[in-house]
């Protein structure tokens, strides 16, 4: 009976296992093939029959994306617009959520939907009057302008997942921090955002990743090298008569390269910061 | 060291009325404690005193000072949390020291009143640790220790011993009394533990639904409860209720309850007016023995259940049951009729409409 039992429960991990392998290669697999992609030479790229193991191996394709095609500019222009919409966010948002979790003002939950609607809606719907916005101020083809615009779209995120992180914060740490001397302000700094210090990380990774590959609004709102980010710099190496492979797969993976080094760096303490409080501590 | 005058404080959520009309005076060094079910209101009103919460309505003063509008920060008082609320993020020595740190006193005036708090609540050897680090006990010490370090006018405590388990419950509770001795501060303590309250205490205020029902020395609660909801409140086990009519019998007053009747001599009540009248008669188990004595009751026994040193023994008398509290080597048997004296000085008598002592 017990053997059975034992040998169904083996059975059922080794499912479990060859499902998640499955899920995990066909996640991993475009990563490795635009990898391989961006290492071959032209003649293993384009070529009648698949090659997916390289024959030669070259760095030609970043060399040439790098001094070529102002590539460099377009991940310059990307981590600008993704700085200062991390740093608004940052900003405007750290006070908004915490007043959302702490005060209970006329019009809060009201104000608290208003920001999931604004999540609903395709960004598509928004591009056009916020492009006439961005005109009527000046902020078109701008990373600051830009940067205004992602906002719009991912303040609302950062501020009810930082939410989450400020509830779960005790309400008496501040009240003993008020008695002890402080401000509500600064029992907000001294105390809870230390307290919420992986929480705010976690949240401000997932904004800053999320604003680092945006496309559509960037398409519609740069007109120029200057300001253009990567997502938009790459799809234009999109010629009518070409279609530089090696060149976009290298593109490519340069501009996940951030990602992985921020994840790297904060991973521990994101994984903390989004599992806190799910456990008795 | 300051008074505490509380006057007719309010408090409301919405339609809500959780404090009403309350009236409390604490002398300098006194030691108040705030006594009651939960949601009382006790610590809604601790809240109050502190700053923390808004009143509705009413003054409160700490020494002459109105302190309606004062921050909590500008009232200089300290306040000790159920949940101890130590800063997670900062060592022992941090979380003692934060007060002062916020009020800009030097590090080295800092170091040393720390180092003497520490010394008072013996953690010294604790004091580079985190709170996560720490055990319950010692992180209520270090709560209190965060208090004491100010040398505030007034100490708060919200049950700070609720979350200790009961040896160091005891053990917290000396300590405090101790503290509370050596330092003289004033304090009010918020509890919903009656041997806290008669243990600490120089004043217990009994609160229910937002309304104090007595305030005084813990003796006096105890011996001389000013309602029903007091005299079930303080006591473990709680008073007995027996019901009956209060009849005059020549000079001294009898309760007919049932098919008994209780001769009430040397009641410490003026009851004249309530002869001929339905009262219910208050009895502490201790105030009762086995054997015969000039009041008696006499009944069926239900249960008994031996503690170590008590017996408690319960008795079916005319269908109302009554717990008497019986020495160690008492253990009549389950269904015998068991003679009862009562100590008739020791008994309340209760208006059964108001619920309020005659």
């Amino acid at each position: 009976m017990a053997q059975t039992r034992s040998g169904s429960k083996l059975l059922w991990d080794l499912i479990a296992y060859a499902v998640l392998i499955l899920l995990a290669l066909v996640c991993v697999f475009p990563i490795i093939w635009t990898f391989l992609t961006s290492i071959k030479v032209e003649e293993d790229i384009v070529t009648r029959n698949m090659i997916y193991i390289p024959t030669r191996f070259t760095f030609d394709w970043y060399v040439r994306l790098w001094n070529q095609s102002g590539y460099p500019v377009l991940v310059m222009n990307s981590l600008i617009t993704t700085s200062v919409t991390v740093l608004i966010c940052l900003l405007t948002g750290t006070i908004a959520s915490y007043s959302f979790s702490r005060f209970n003002f006329a019009g809060r939950t009201q104000l608290m939907l208003g920001y999931l609607v604004v999540r609903m809606f395709p960004a598509v719907l928004m591009i056009i009057p916020l492009f006439m916005v961005m005109r009527n101020f000046g902020l078109l083809d701008s990373s600051v302008g830009l940067a205004v615009a992602y906002t719009s779209f991912l303040l609302p995120l950062f501020v009810w997942m930082l939410k989450g992180f400020f509830d779960a914060a005790p309400k008496e740490l501040e009240s003993a921090a008020r008695i002890d001397g402080s401000t509500r302000i600064g029992a907000m700094f001294r105390i809870v955002i230390p307290i919420a210090r992986n929480g705010l990380v976690a949240t401000c990774v997932f904004v800053a990743i999320a604003a680092w590959n945006e496309y559509l609004f960037a398409l519609m709102l740069t007109t120029s090298q200057g300001s253009r980010t990567w997502p938009v710099g790459l799809q234009l190496m999109v010629g009518e008569f070409q279609l530089p492979w090696g060149m976009l797969a290298a593109g490519g993976i340069i501009s996940i390269i951030p990602v992985i080094v921020l994840f790297a760096l904060v991973q521990r303490v994101m994984v903390a910061g989004i599992t806190a409080g799910a456990v008795k501590g | 060291m300051a008074t505490l005058s509380i006057n007719g404080v309010r408090k409301s959520f919405g339609s809500l009325e959780v404090l009403k009309n309350i009236d409390l005076e604490l002398e300098d060094g006194g030691f108040l404690v705030l006594l009651g079910p939960s949601g009382c209101g006790k610590s809604t009103l601790l809240s109050i005193i502190a700053g923390l919460e808004p009143s509705s309505g009413g003054d409160i003063l700490i020494g002459d000072r109105n302190v309606n509008d004062v921050h909590p920060k500008d009232r200089n008082i300290a306040m000790v949390f159920q949940s101890y609320a130590l800063y997670p993020t900062m060592p022992v020595r941090r979380n003692i020291g934060f007060g002062l740190e916020m009020r800009k006193v030097p590090q080295t005036e800092r170091d040393a009143a720390v180092q003497k708090a520490a010394e008072l609540l013996q953690i010294e050897h604790l004091l580079d640790r985190k709170p996560a680090q720490l055990s319950g006990g010692q992180r209520q010490r270090v709560a209190m220790g965060r208090a004491i370090v100010r040398d505030p006018d007034l100490f708060l405590f919200d049950e700070p011993l609720s979350n200790l388990d009961a040896k160091l419950r005891v053990e917290m509770r000396t300590e405090i009394k101790r503290l509370h001795d050596r330092l003289g501060t004033s304090v009010v303590y918020v509890t919903h533990d009656q041997v806290e309250a008669m243990t600490l205490g120089t004043k217990v205020a009994v609160m229910r639904e937002g309304v104090i029902q007595q305030i005084a020395d813990p003796q006096t609660i105890y011996e001389r409860p000013a309602n029903m909801f007091v005299a079930g409140f303080i006591g473990s086990p709680t008073m007995n209720f027996l019901a009956g009519t209060l009849e005059k019998d020549g000079e001294t007053f009898v309760l007919r309850h049932g098919d008994g009747v209780l001769p009430l001599p040397g009641l410490a009540q003026d009851v004249g007016p309530y002869a001929g009248r339905k009262v219910v008669a208050g009895i502490r188990p201790e105030s009762i023995s086995a054997g015969n004595g000039p009041s008696t009751l006499s009944g069926k026994v239900d249960v008994v259940e031996p503690t170590g040193p008590d017996t408690m023994v319960i008795v079916s008398v005319g269908g109302q049951l009554i717990t008497a509290r019986l020495g160690s080597r008492d253990r009549p048997k389950l269904g015998e009729t068991l003679t009862l004296a009562v100590n008739a000085v020791e008994v309340n008598l209760f208006d059964p409409e108001s619920g309020n002592r005659i």
